[in-house]
């Protein structure tokens, strides 16, 4: 691909790609460490952030990578959610089984709505995935039979290995930090591969990339399937976690916390949707409860602010305009 | 931004390297085993109680309600269960088991509370049972009326101070098919979890007392803010009566447009008690008038324990209690009996204590006893009606005890 | 069955009241105002506090469009620096102003839902066709039905209508007759703010007021836009006439599809005409 500049991985000099190695093993390792050191309850948070920062990373594929921002990924999250815990109740919670159902489901889900969205763009994309993510959540809800509906679903059995359950909460959080390590990894070679520099083509030029010959739906399909299994597998992750899945986990309010996560971070960097994810979900659970319920405000808050000062992190969303 | 660090081998070296440390670091961290062992008991101390209710979102009322309930029995029994001091920690359940369950959570291994207290969301109550199983801790489940938290599903470390769906619907069907309406009753209610078990559990009552159904419906939940379909639907079905659960916002529109579209002087209203209880009732006004409900409590009741409940709460909150003030007030109660024969202050010792403390004789909505660790309590069915301008549920008639159906 | 279809238009203007300004300014402005839905809940608001009485439900409905102005300008405001920047910026910037606007309308009036009446001799029943209905549902008929034909006379036959028509079709070309591109964004945001928080005091005495109100009313003004096609006023009407018909005939004849019949209708529309009835512009290519 000679013809689309790779914008969002600059080509960096020798120095920095070693440098950004340590960092990366020393974020790992830092993670990895930190249950030893951390009571269970922030444990379970930072397994909650890592759950999360997933999620971000697969729908900064969608919003940074491609251009398409979407107000429903929650919708493919929550999939792969019910789907990993219903399997974990009733067929088997053995590794890496609900991960990959999980992950199956949510690109499923998406391959079978994703052909509505795939053929739009921009804003449209926004409103027909939001519509999308809301009639998904009605059918968590009403499907109660699998989901548990309002009650939620719960009694989901930890994740076994080997026959082992994962008893407590450090032995989760490593089992939630591979995964994710994993899925970032694989989001990211996606995003560094051909394909994803024709998604950033897509972004920034749709109508030149269809006269270079590009099947720009086709694109559009594949990547909203595969981040909707990426999602998949955070809901997954998310059911490893907090053991239950409720249809709060599919709304509308997760759909746009997680927007503003891949915004703040910066559209297009990987490690800033991480970043932008953490920063999010500490907001709402270690602030949430001194803001006497008024988290949204916060929240609305900061959404004007980044989009106002931080152009840059917004403005590689969808390029130029048209 | 790039980290070409992440290859598989490393990643698995890592995790190799890390899954060896806990042998060496077992203790103050979260990878020892098992839960830390409760203090024991024994004459006197102190008995940390979490207080886990809304204090946002839209229940946030009923948890201003519970609150009040339970500091109002601490004041009136100087802040003590038997030779306990009680300290209560109080957090946000919020609105869903997003912010619930972590609530929870925080209080069992952050604040290391003995007992935790409240909770109105049945999905979050639900959603912390294996937590409480874990960690061998007491709930005290002070609203939510899922039938799963008790009965044949129960954990012996959850038990309930309210009411479940199904209770207050059964005591209502028992009595529509004892009363004249046996030959058709339309049943409504919205498309989700309580719903369905109200709408099951007055069917199975009714049906069994001889009742047959004229229709049914369930609107979408949460979003449906005109019932107009449903209530033409009805109309056409040739119900003699209604029977509905509808709570909050939805309560409202739907006992309003039921009195819009006239159907209120053809068809009469019955729902479960929530559809009339709290903040809903001023709201609906006069449409509400002569809408018959069956709840386990009303502050008409009359009764020397309610009178002086209601009064007492009167005085120091400025308005009349409600069923989730109640509900919270015997959790406070049952915990003071409990702590009377309790050996400790873990799950186990104080869920037999429990079970052991017999009939609560001086509940203000009358006596009662735990079955199955929720109550078995009378039902009561009552009508709206206005009371020199202001409405109240009144008492029409006592129906009696109700135990959890099935 | 007739009084359900007769609902249908009732709920159906009140949509279209709700949904016409939203597409007009994003067909003229290409700016998807998420907060739409949180002007309507202000609205309702005012009238819940308000109404009850002519002089409240009038003085709610006066403030109302008050609010509505204030709303539009501060809006149009407020997205005049990132004219130049992307669509979802504008979009983001809509969604918190919602998230804040909505918390401030719970923090003022509370997290109890609100009921609001209809004011005197509105708020009885009419026999109509021969079923009970309520007499203020047939004034929303009435007041839809005027207010629609004064938008399609205004857009379709005076000089004012023509520049909105000629701003959707071509900004660019607007702008180098000379005409001020910021004073016409100002005018169309407030008229369509205007139309959102009016709508939300028409609708108190159907929808009540509680919070997360906002979400709703804004998926189901999406839905009529997505349907009717975007930046078209027939559209709109057309729209939101379909989704009123589809809202209560669709359940009466469908009870047990009650929650998927609305997106049901949507997704056959996508399919069959993806630019919605009336589009010029398609929501998928």
């Amino acid at each position: 691909m000679t013809a689309v500049e790779p914008s969002v991985v600059p080509a960096t000099p020798a120095a920095r790609r070693g440098y950004g190695r340590w960092v990366a093993i020393a974020v790992l390792v830092v993670l990895a460490a930190a249950p030893l050191f951390l009571a269970p309850f922030a444990t379970s948070t930072l397994s909650r952030v890592l759950v999360f920062a997933l999620f971000a990373v697969s729908l900064d594929l969608l919003v940074g990578v491609t251009g398409l921002p979407s107000l429903g990924h929650a919708a493919y999250f929550g999939s792969g959610a019910y789907a990993a815990g219903w399997t974990s109740i009733h067929v088997t919670a053995e590794a890496p089984v609900p991960l990959l159902v999980g992950a199956g489901v949510g690109a499923l889900a998406a391959a079978s709505t994703g052909w509505i969205t795939a053929r739009s763009a921009g804003v449209f994309f926004l409103m027909l995935t939001l519509a999308i993510g809301e009639l998904v959540g009605q059918v968590a809800n009403t499907w109660e039979s699998v989901t548990g509906g309002a009650n939620g679903l719960t009694g989901v059995p930890a994740v076994r290995i080997a026959g082992q359950p994962l008893a407590n909460a450090g032995f989760t959080h490593w089992y939630v930090l591979l995964v994710a390590a994993l899925g970032f990894a694989l989001v990211w070679t996606v995003a560094r591969s051909p394909f994803g520099d024709a998604l950033r083509g897509i972004r920034d030029n749709e109508p030149r990339m269809r006269a270079l010959g590009y099947s720009t739906s086709l694109y559009k399909y594949a990547v909203f399937v595969l981040a909707g299994g990426v999602a998949g597998m955070a809901g997954s992750l998310l059911v490893a976690q907090q053991r239950l899945v409720s249809t709060a986990d599919v709304g509308f309010l997760i759909s746009s916390l997680m927007l503003l996560a891949v915004v703040i971070g910066g559209a297009g960097s990987l490690w800033g949707a991480c970043l932008g994810a953490a920063l999010v979900v500490v907001v709402r659970d270690a602030l949430g409860p001194t803001l006497d319920g008024h988290g949204p405000l916060v929240l609305g808050i900061v959404f004007v602010a980044v989009v106002y000062l931080l152009p840059r992190g917004a403005a590689g969303l969808l390029g130029r305009t048209r | 931004m790039e980290h070409p660090a992440l290859t598989r081998r490393r990643l698995l070296a890592l995790f190799g390297a890390a899954a060896t440390l806990p042998v060496l670091s077992a203790c103050g961290s979260s990878v020892g085993g098992g839960g830390s062992a409760p203090a024991a008991g024994g004459g006197g101390g102190t008995i940390k109680v979490g207080l886990v209710v809304p204090q946002s979102g839209v229940y946030a009322s009923l948890g201003e309600d519970m609150t009040r309930g339970w500091e109002l029995w601490l004041e009136s029994n100087g802040g003590r269960f038997g030779d306990y001091t009680v300290e209560t920690v109080a957090v946000d359940e919020g609105e869903t088991p997003q912010t619930g369950v972590p609530a929870v959570q925080r209080v069992i291994q952050q604040d290391d509370v003995d007992v935790v207290v409240g909770l109105v969301n049945s999905a979050t109550a639900l959603g912390v049972k294996d937590l409480l199983t874990e960690s061998r801790k007491l709930l005290v489940v002070t609203n939510a009326g899922a039938e799963g938290l008790t009965g044949a599903a129960a954990t012996p470390y959850i038990w309930r101070t309210s009411f479940t769906n199904g209770q207050v619907a059964a005591a209502m069907g028992t009595h529509l098919a004892e009363t004249g309406f046996a030959e058709g009753v339309f049943l409504i209610a919205p498309d989700y979890a309580a719903g369905t078990e109200v709408i099951e559990n007055f069917r199975a009552a009714y049906t069994a007392g001889g009742g047959t159904i004229a229709g049914e419906a369930k609107p979408p939940f949460g979003t449906t803010s005109d019932y107009q379909p449903f209530l033409s639907t009805i109309q056409a079905s040739g119900a003699r009566a209604t029977f509905c659960f509808f709570s909050g916002a939805e309560a409202i529109t739907f006992v309003q447009q039921y009195a819009q579209f006239g159907l209120a002087q053809s068809i009469p209203l019955y729902g479960s008690g929530f559809l009339t209880e709290g903040s809903v009732l001023p709201q609906q006004g006069q449409a509400a008038l002569g809408v018959q409900t069956t709840l386990h409590y009303t502050d008409q009741l009359d009764n020397p324990a309610n009178t002086a409940f209601v009064e007492a709460y009167t005085a120091a909150y400025g308005e009349s209690p409600s069923t989730f003030s109640v509900q919270t007030w015997d959790a406070a109660n049952v915990l003071n009996r409990a702590l009377a024969t309790a050996t400790a202050l873990d799950g186990d010792s104080l869920a037999a204590a429990l079970g052991g403390i017999g009939a609560v004789d001086d509940s203000p909505r009358g006596t009662w006893e735990f079955d199955g660790q929720t109550p078995r309590q009378n039902m009561y069915l009552r009508s709206v009606q206005d009371a020199n301008g202001t409405l109240v549920n009144a008492v029409v008639e006592d129906l009696g005890p109700q135990s959890q159906p099935g | 069955m007739l009084v359900s279809v007769l609902n249908g238009f009732a709920i159906g203007f009140l949509l279209f009241i709700l949904a016409v300004g939203l597409s007009l300014v994003f067909g003229m402005m290409d700016v998807l105002n998420l907060a739409h839905g949180a002007l309507f809940l202000g609205g309702a608001y005012l009238g819940a506090v308000l109404g009850g009485s002519w002089g409240g439900f009038l003085g709610a409905l006066g403030l109302a469009a008050l609010g509505g102005l204030a709303g539009g300008v501060l809006l149009s405001l407020m997205t005049e620096p990132l004219r130049r920047r992307s669509h979802l910026d504008q979009a983001l910037l809509t969604l918190g102003v919602a998230l804040i606007a909505a918390e401030l309308l719970i923090i003022t009036f509370g997290d109890d839902p609100l009921s609001a009446a209809a004011p005197p001799g509105l708020d009885g029943s009419v026999t109509v066709l021969g079923a009970v209905y309520p007499t203020y549902r047939l004034l929303i008929i009435v007041i839809g039905a005027v207010l629609a034909l004064a938008v399609y006379l205004v857009v379709d036959r005076t000089r004012v209508g023509a520049l909105v028509r000629a701003t959707v079709d071509d900004r660019e070309m607007v702008s180098t007759l000379g005409i001020d591109n910021r004073l016409v964004k100002g005018a169309v945001f407030a008229v369509g703010s205007v139309l959102a928080t009016v709508a939300g005091v028409l609708g108190g005495p159907i929808y009540g007021a509680r919070p997360g109100l906002d979400a709703t009313v804004l998926i189901l003004a999406l839905v009529v836009v997505v349907i009717g096609g975007l930046g078209s006023v027939r559209g709109a009407l057309v729209g939101a006439l379909v989704i009123g018909q589809i809202d209560t005939v669709g359940r009466v004849l469908l009870p047990d599809f009650a929650s998927f019949v609305l997106f049901g209708a949507l997704a056959l529309v996508l399919v069959v005409r993806p630019q919605g009835l009336f589009g010029t512009r398609a929501v998928a290519r």
